[in-house]
């Protein structure tokens, strides 16, 4: 396996939905590179593909044609098995519904990818405490996620998304279910965590506010994509 | 806990205590056979002896005499290499009885020579009073019973002549006390000096020659009461003893028969052809009598034990285990079909929960893990469960068995319980069956977890992620 150093690159990527006769084409010959420690958003309308190329760059997905490869690992030809462990080494998802475990604490929730990386009892609690102080969550980590806010309910999901120091984080909508001074709150988090340790983010979203604190941000349409723009430094 | 989950554990529960009681129940029975069963003797101790004859497709067939085995130093050796036996004890019997003679009171006596070095470990807890042999050739160890039956001969003489003459009280019994004629005292004979007195008759120019031999001796100790009433006038002495005087009793007919005979090659003879009248063999542990008994029947030795009814009572309870067992089982086999449907219940409402832990880096394995682990768990808490509602069947089962004599009645034929000892219980819950009925609640649930744990890992973390 190879170390995360938080590059992406997807090359000639075709990819539909369906089987057999009735196929739905969503993606045309994608190929972009995003470097390591880039903020990058992924714009367009519903339906225009973007969720579908965050999946292809999780690994969720397997291209039709083309390659995607994270951080030197060709992830396309990989197996479930693998890419599960491949995640779990090199990726932290953050969700627009959280996807937090509802029977477990927030500390039990950051903990999570932890248990399965095999870290001790003592070691993954010291870490997960650690990441919830660093997301401000610090008077929080035991309750539960029906006993927290919208925005608190995502700062976790953002430290469960750290916690294995990722070199890349994707995330599907983070901001969708917030209202905008939250919205704001979890930005400007992604964007601290994003220069204090180089993670690579790659933001799914349709709200402008994202896309302007974006370093890049690459707009799809009818599963193309039609622009790439740069904030000027 | 869910109350789905709560309810498929009852099940487990329910099934647990059915086969934990069944078996409980055939174990108690079948403890209580083999314990009426050593009202007979020491089961873990069997006389052995050539075996003459053996029954093959319903036909006695004899062994032929120069197949037949001889108990010698030879056959000692072989018994000894048998796995399982624990000692090896010879014994010699005087092929003539003795009499037995402390103070002024006598008696006949069997003297039976032991070899001391093999039988002193376990017959030194038989002894009652005193100690056991040390190998002196000067040490006798008696019976419970002979000192009871030594008499006052010379007192009862006097007694007799007395009552001849009129003298004794009307009605009283003539009759020795063995004899039902009065009551059986015995007085303690243990640290006393005796005497042994053999005597032999043998003719020479067809005169008839009687002989008469003096052995003194102590008695070191007296062996507890026992129910084996062969043994009731026995007098242990080292197999020395008993040898050398067997020698002595024949020797004066022997002369009779052989005077050509040189006395070297007479003994020579009888060193060659020296045998043993039984052997005793002590077994380590009950558990072990089966395989012994089937030992020593392969090598050509006959048993003489109530061990030998360990096999059928064994082969009985063991159909009546597998029987009720196999009945209870059915109630098990019901909760598992029941953890089996809990489980899959279970995946389907956590479908999106599988999802977001395979996002974030669950294996195939972890996901499996979990699930047979879950579904181990309720197996385990059924089990722990249905284990205490056993114990509580098997303690009610047990009193209201002992207070209704439901026990005595059901004594297999073996004869009553021992009076002494712990009293006998209908049903028992030995460890090792506590032990398996956890341990297999524990298996029945990880294997009911086996099919939906598969199905739980193989499902698409995509489709897994997005289903509500």
């Amino acid at each position: 396996m190879v170390n995360s150093t938080g590059e992406l690159t997807v090359t000639g990527v075709n990819h539909s939905y369906g089987t057999g006769k009735i196929k739905v084409p969503v993606l045309y010959d994608i190929n972009l590179h995003i470097n390591k420690g880039e903020f990058v958003a992924l714009c367009g309308s519903s339906g225009s593909g973007k969720s579908t190329l965050l999946n292809l760059l999780a690994g969720l997905t397997k291209p039709e044609e083309g390659s995607v490869t994270v951080s030197g690992a060709q992830i396309s030809s990989y197996s479930e098995n693998e890419l599960c462990m491949f995640r779990r080494k090199n990726m932290g998802f953050i969700f627009q519904s959280y996807n937090l475990l509802p029977n477990l604490t927030a500390l039990e929730n950051v903990e999570l990818p932890l248990i399965f990386a095999g870290e001790s009892k003592k070691k993954r609690r010291a870490k997960a405490t650690e990441i919830l102080h660093r997301v401000g969550l610090e008077g929080r980590i035991d309750h539960r996620p029906n006993e927290l806010s919208g925005g608190q309910q995502q700062r976790v999901s953002i430290a469960r998304a750290l916690v294995n120091q990722p070199g890349i984080i994707l995330a599907d909508e983070p901001t969708g279910n917030l209202d905008s001074k939250t919205e704001q709150e979890i930005l400007l988090l992604m964007r601290e965590m994003n220069k204090e340790n180089g993670t690579t983010f790659i933001i799914v979203t349709h709200e402008q506010e994202v896309a302007e604190q974006s370093d890049r941000v690459i707009y799809l349409q009818d599963g193309r994509v039609v622009q790439k723009r740069t904030r000027p430094a | 806990m869910k109350l789905r989950t709560a309810l498929t554990s009852v099940g487990v529960m329910i099934g647990t205590a059915a086969i934990v009681a069944m078996m409980a129940l055939s174990l108690g029975l079948k403890e209580s056979a083999v314990k009426s069963l050593e009202n007979f003797g020491n089961l873990t101790e069997m006389d052995v002896e050539p075996l003459r004859w053996y029954e093959e497709k319903g036909e006695w067939i004899d062994v032929p005499e120069d197949k037949v085995k001889k108990l010698n130093m030879q056959a000692v050796q072989e018994l000894k290499k048998i796995p399982g036996i624990q000692a090896v004890m010879p014994i010699k019997e005087l092929r003539e009885q003795a009499k037995l003679k402390v103070g002024r009171r006598e008696g006949y006596v069997q003297l039976i020579g032991v070899d001391v070095n093999e039988s002193a470990a376990y017959r030194k807890n038989d002894i009652e009073k005193g100690d056991y042999l040390t190998g002196s050739p000067q040490e006798v160890v008696v019976a419970f019973d002979v000192s009871r039956e030594l008499r006052d001969v010379e007192k009862e003489k006097r007694e007799e002549r007395r009552r001849r003459t009129g003298g004794g009280q009307a009605g009283q019994s003539t009759m020795p006390p063995d004899m039902g004629g009065g009551e059986s005292i015995g007085f303690n004979i243990v640290d006393r000096a005796a005497t042994l007195i053999l005597s032999r008759e043998y003719r020479i120019d067809d005169e008839p020659k009687y002989e008469k031999k003096e052995l003194r001796v102590r008695v070191v100790g007296q062996l507890k009461k026992t129910e084996e009433r062969g043994s009731s006038s026995a007098v242990y002495v080292p197999i020395n003893v008993v040898k050398e005087l067997n020698d002595w009793v024949t020797r004066g007919r022997e002369e009779e028969n052989n005077e050509g005979s040189t006395r070297r090659t007479r003994e020579q003879a009888k060193k060659d052809t020296f045998e043993f009248d039984r052997i005793t063999v002590k077994v380590e542990s009950r558990e072990k009598v089966e395989g012994v008994v089937a030992a020593l029947k392969e090598k050509g030795f006959e048993v003489w034990s109530p061990a030998r009814e360990l096999e059928t009572i064994n082969n009985f309870f063991f159909v009546i285990q597998m029987v009720l067992g196999g009945i209870a089982a059915i109630s098990l086999l019901v909760a598992t079909i029941g953890i089996v449907n809990t489980m899959i219940m279970s995946i389907l409402e956590r479908t999106k929960e599988i999802g977001i832990m395979k996002v974030i880096g669950a294996t195939v394995l972890n996901i499996r893990w979990l699930f047979l682990m879950e579904s181990g768990f309720i197996g385990l808490i059924g089990g722990l469960a249905g284990l205490g509602m056993a114990w509580g069947a098997v303690e009610l089962v047990n009193y209201f068995g002992a207070s209704g004599g439901l026990l005595d009645s059901l004594n297999m034929g073996y004869g009553g319980g021992n009076p002494e000892g712990e009293p006998s219980k209908l049903a028992v819950i030995p460890g090792w069956l506590a032990l398996f009925a956890i341990g297999f609640s524990f298996v029945i649930g990880v294997l009911a977890g086996i099919f939906p744990a598969i199905r739980a890992s193989r499902l698409s973390a995509l489709q897994a992620i997005r289903s509500e």
